[in-house]
């Protein structure tokens, strides 16, 4: 019964303080939502099992070669496939885009090659027409594919007739069988699915192709067995297979991860921990600033409770009598949080399915899940002991005699006192931090977003095609390829222009007369081959020629250099004609310098100038490479640019799968708009955290000064004027100001040093003392005005009723 | 020769959740520079309030007051403060030391707030009315390491430390036995003699019969005001509370 009293007496005492129960509720609600959004994203980003009947239990296949993560072989997969003991429906498959056209316009999907039993295995059926029978893994069956919810939906308005019908993928003409639930995009963003291709079904251990595959390890083993077997397997046929046909040495091992696991590539873990223990050190931040409110709150009541104790009312229903507070406010600050929590897991949800949806693996669903209200329950527990039980029990235990005897709150109010300094202190360096922190990667990303990359990607679309060995077995037919590839694509009446550029890494330079074996004396210089022109990527002819039909592999081989490159070595002679000799891929090629081209940005001199590091131009008509990117320049509409890439793809070779035709800026787009999104989700977080430590350093400071009115009517009452009670609260307050903004500036400090040197010293040193100066005189308005105005309120009322307070 | 204080129609209203009081109502008073005053009156009729108010601890809500010639209700809070720290001197029932500071400090506060002062001769003060109130042998202590008597012997000292036109003084003896008692009031009269004004509220007759001068309220009024222990009974004029001394 009279626990029902306390409860009542609590509610009262918070509704007659209505901005003390504002602040603290704001600050729990604050400091629980941060914490409890990050763990449920995260969460679910890296650890929710796959929606599926039995989903956790399903395994992907990874393997390693000493360690280092690999491809994996497909032949020897295969191979050692047939007689594994521990694993059950080990399936492969290969994911890839495919091309869906109608006339002239098409739309490129993810889609995956499967075995008959994908469905079964994931144990979903269609909702339309049918899934794979082993007949239509034979290669004399006639294409089919199943198609996803959402390509249906998109693609053909969910047309209930489309079972049966026949659609152009990859320009063969597929019949449709089937239809799958909504939201069903296994293995990771599947929006349709095709018979494994007989080409992987039949491979020779020569073969370099790679696959993917997932699978369920038996009950009756455990997942390290499963491990080990593959492993043994696929090791045993690979050695075999290596030493036969120069695959490179190692040996390799198997590791199963859960599909969400292998999605964030086992780096989870880590930024799991990280980005929980940031939000958590936020709640905490919160915990202890309410804590420290309540703490106060008790403080006011030490003679009540000196009183009850007294009279002898025992320690726990003292504790609790003091608890019901800060616990009746943390529930409802949970309950609140919660709602919100869930408000922003949906709007997350529908942001990024809105942005990026197709690329998403299809079990990143975020919305209000168990795990997030087990851990809102758990937060809930860390919360009311922290800033519940432990005031509340340290205010319970004081000596009730000095309480009683002294009528004032002195010696409790003193140690508080002293808490609360240290507290602020601490809040003012972890706030400087974050600031400072924050103000470097808020430059950061306004550098790179506004970088001055100058090549130009507008109306620009580009794809990636790879020229198997076993269909292109000569060099000469590789190159024959993207000759006719570049040559088919400019003659269409919407490409202005285009060139075909391979990736060489870097080569070395071999300078004259010094060849002699020392390796890795020589400089090492970006290259790219390119059929086609430098201008296309704004790199304008300084002097000589560009390359072209001329540098074909009957002549010698020509070179572009940067201008950068010929200021460096060769400053003072002409380079025109000049033999140089560069050695690419281990192999020495004595090349003719026939033009010189301006400086591009390149990823090694990101934070320097273009001419920072130089460039070698090869031509593609006289190097092969397997994968090359070709480029476009359009006229008109983008989708029937696009459409112009497959029509000379597929009349050249059907059977090749084009790697990732799109508009060039849509990556950049989309790395500007995740840097938005960041800077936003950062500024947003960062801005709730000063706004926590300044409702911390608020409300702490408000209630030192409460603390000691009955000090300051003394004061007043001697005749201390208004403005030096406030010079000296105000001066006791600079103290923690200057102690926590110095511990955050040489935290700074050390930052800065570090990322001087990560930028290459390209960003200026005033830079940073301009970044600490702003950083530093905008908290320390705030940080003093936080201060000023519990201070100003403590000077407002007349020193007699500072007197009487009590 | 013009009083030191002189109270016009001075009236103190309270105004808290709906509740009026009137603490103070309508008082007259003027007290001559030198005067030995004792406030008496029964609990809560309002002698704290006009004491606040005559030390310009609190405005009051209607009425004016001149303190040596200025009207101070006119006075802004610097202004007040200045008053208060050169020409007045406090002494609280409840003592009203700072727990935080020593002996020493609490006597020298008042001083840290004039202007002009060097260190030796504040020193040179606080150590005089440490003698005076006999407490230099404590000077290091704090507060809470003090006996009543003690604490209050400080108060007065602390009151004394500017050399206040005038002192006043809240049942100065209230929280004290009979001994340290005699203590304070014997001090309160040694400055009296030496040319100090004294106002001092007080429940106890016999304290208030060391004064020269008593003043008895009631009720928000002032209902005797009497020379010596002549106690002489006033009339009170109903409408103004003018008092007349027969
Ligand atoms: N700050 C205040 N708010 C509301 N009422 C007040 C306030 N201060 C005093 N009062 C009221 O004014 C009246 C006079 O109070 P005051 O303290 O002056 O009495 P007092 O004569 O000093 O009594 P005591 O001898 O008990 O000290 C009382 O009724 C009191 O309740
Ligand atoms: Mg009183």
């Amino acid at each position: 019964m009279s626990i029902f009293l306390d409860i009542k007496y609590a509610i009262r005492q918070l509704f007659k303080t209505p901005k003390f129960t504002a602040i603290t509720l704001f600050v729990l609600v604050g400091g629980l939502t941060i914490s409890l959004f990050t763990f449920s994203f995260l969460y679910s980003l890296i650890y929710k099992p796959l929606p599926l009947p039995g989903g956790e239990s399903i395994f992907r296949l990874s393997i390693s070669t000493n360690g280092d993560g690999r491809s994996i072989p497909a032949y020897e997969l295969l191979e050692a496939k047939q007689g594994l003991q521990s694993i059950e429906h080990l399936e492969v498959f290969e994911t890839t885009d495919f091309r869906i056209s109608q006339q002239d316009v098409g739309k490129t999907l993810t889609g995956t090659y499967v075995e008959n039993e994908i469905f079964s295995f994931t144990q979903t059926q269609p909702i339309l027409g049918r899934g794979f029978t082993p007949e239509d893994m034979l290669s004399s069956a006639a294409p089919t594919v199943v198609l996803s919810h959402s390509t249906w939906q998109r693609e053909y308005s969910e047309d209930s007739n489309i079972v049966g019908k026949v659609i152009r993928i990859n320009d063969l003409p597929t019949t449709v069988i089937g239809i799958m639930p909504q939201g069903y995009h296994f293995p990771v963003n599947s929006q349709l699915w095709l018979p494994l291709p007989q080409r992987l079904k039949s491979l020779t251990a020569d073969t370099r192709e790679y696959i993917q595959a997932y699978g369920r390890v038996k009950p009756t083993f455990s997942k390290e067995q499963a491990e080990l077997e593959i492993g043994q397997a696929m090791d045993a046929i690979y050695q075999q297979t290596a030493r036969q046909f120069q695959k490179p040495e190692g040996k390799l091992a198997a590791t199963l991860y859960t599909f969400p696991h292998a999605q964030t590539d086992g780096d989870g873990n880590l930024v799991f921990t990280f980005f929980n223990l940031i939000a958590f050190s936020i709640l905490l931040l919160a915990c202890i600033n309410v804590g420290n409110l309540l703490l106060a709150r008790a403080i006011e009541r030490s003679k009540e409770t000196a009183i009850r104790a007294a009279l002898g009312a025992p320690t726990n229903r003292l504790v609790l009598q003091l608890m019901w507070e800060g616990i009746i406010i943390t529930l409802l600050g949970s309950l609140l949080a919660v709602l919100l929590v869930s408000d922003l897991l949906d709007y997350t949800d529908a942001l990024l399915h809105a942005e990026v949806s197709e690329n998403l693996p299809f079990w990143w669903r975020w919305g209000m899940d168990v795990p997030t209200l087990l851990m809102a329950i758990g937060f809930t527990i860390v919360t009311i002991v922290l800033a519940s039980f432990i005031p509340a029990w340290r205010s319970a235990k004081q000596d009730i005699n000095s309480t009683l005897r002294d009528g004032t709150r002195g010696a409790q109010g003193k140690k508080a006192g002293k808490m609360s300094r240290i507290l602020v202190t601490v809040q003012i360096f972890l706030i400087s931090t974050l600031m400072l922190i924050g103000s470097i990667s808020a430059f950061l990303s306004q550098y790179l977003l506004n970088m001055d990359t100058i090549e130009d990607y507008t109306r620009v679309i580009h794809g990636g095609i790879f020229l198997t060995d076993k269909n292109y077995k000569t060099p000469e037919q590789k190159i024959r390829f993207f000759e006719d590839f570049y040559d088919r694509l400019k003659r269409k009446h919407n490409v202005e222009n285009a060139v075909v550029r391979g990736y060489f890494g870097t080569s070395e330079l071999v300078l004259d007369g010094e060849d002699s074996g020392a390796q890795n004396q020589f400089p090492k210089i970006d290259t790219m081959s390119l059929i086609g022109n430098t201008e296309f990527f704004s790199a304008q002819l300084v002097e000589g020629r560009h390359l072209d039909k001329r540098d074909n592999p009957n002549a010698p081989k020509s070179v572009l250099i940067s201008d950068s490159m010929k200021k460096r070595y060769w400053p003072n002679e002409s380079v025109l004609n000049k033999r140089i000799n560069i050695r690419l891929n281990d192999k020495l090629h004595s090349v003719h310098i026939v033009g010189v081209v301006k400086d591009r940005l390149n990823e090694s001199s990101i934070f320097q100038g273009h001419s920072s590091e130089d460039e070698i131009y090869i031509s593609g008509r006289q190097f092969e490479r397997s994968y090359q990117r070709i480029f476009y320049r359009y006229s008109g509409d983008v989708t029937t640019a696009e459409e112009s890439f497959y029509q000379v793809l597929f009349t050249l070779d059907r059977t090749i799968e084009p790697y990732r035709v799109e508009p060039a800026s849509k990556n950049f787009d989309m790395m500007k708009k995740a840097m938005v999104m960041t800077s936003y989700i950062t500024f947003g977080a960062g801005g709730f955290a000063l706004l926590l430590a300044l409702t911390g350093i608020y409300g702490l400071t408000s209630n030192t000064i409460a603390q000691r009115t009955h000090e300051i009517g003394i004061r007043r009452a001697v005749g201390a004027t208004d403005k030096e009670v406030i010079q000296m609260l105000l001066k006791q307050g600079s103290k923690q100001l200057a102690i926590g903004l110095s511990l955050g500036l040489f935290v700074f400090t050390l930052i800065s040093f570090a990322f001087h040197g990560f930028t290459d010293g390209n960003i200026p040193v005033v830079l940073y003392f301009v970044l600490a100066g702003t950083v530093t005189i905008g908290l320390l308005i705030v940080v003093l005005a936080a201060i000023y105005s519990p201070t100003r309120k403590a000077v407002a009322m007349e020193p007699n009723a500072a007197l009487r307070y009590e | 020769m013009s009083p030191l204080i002189e109270l016009n129609n001075i009236s103190k209203l309270f105004v808290t959740e709906e509740i009026e009081t009137r603490a103070v109502n309508q008082v007259n008073l003027s007290i001559n520079k030198g005067e030995y005053v004792a406030l008496s009156g029964p609990s809560g009729c309002g002698k704290s309030t006009l004491l606040s108010m005559m030390g310009l601890l609190d405005t009051a809500t209607t009425g004016s007051y001149e303190l040596a010639g200025v009207n101070v209700s006119q006075l802004n809070a610097n202004q007040r403060a200045a008053i208060r720290n050169k020409k007045i001197g406090f002494i609280f029932q409840s003592f009203n030391l700072i727990s935080d500071l020593s002996v020493f400090e609490n006597i020298m506060l008042p001083l840290t707030y004039q202007k002009g002062l060097d260190k030796n001769q504040i020193q040179q003060q606080v150590n005089q009315v440490l003698a005076k109130v006999e407490m230099g042998h404590r000077k290091n202590h704090f507060p809470s390491q003090l006996s009543g008597g003690q604490q209050q012997r400080v108060a007065v000292a602390r009151a004394l430390v500017n050399s206040p036109d005038f002192i006043l003084a809240d049942e100065p003896t209230g929280n004290l036995d009979s001994k340290n008692a005699l203590a304070v009031m014997n001090l309160l009269e040694e400055l009296h003699q030496d040319g100090s004004t004294i106002c001092m509220v007080t429940h106890d007759p016999q304290s208030a019969l060391r004064a020269r001068r008593q003043v008895e309220m009631f009720d928000g009024q002032i209902i005797s005001d009497s020379i010596n222990s002549l106690s002489v009974k006033a009339k009170v004029d109903s409408s103004t509370s003018q008092v007349s001394i027969a």
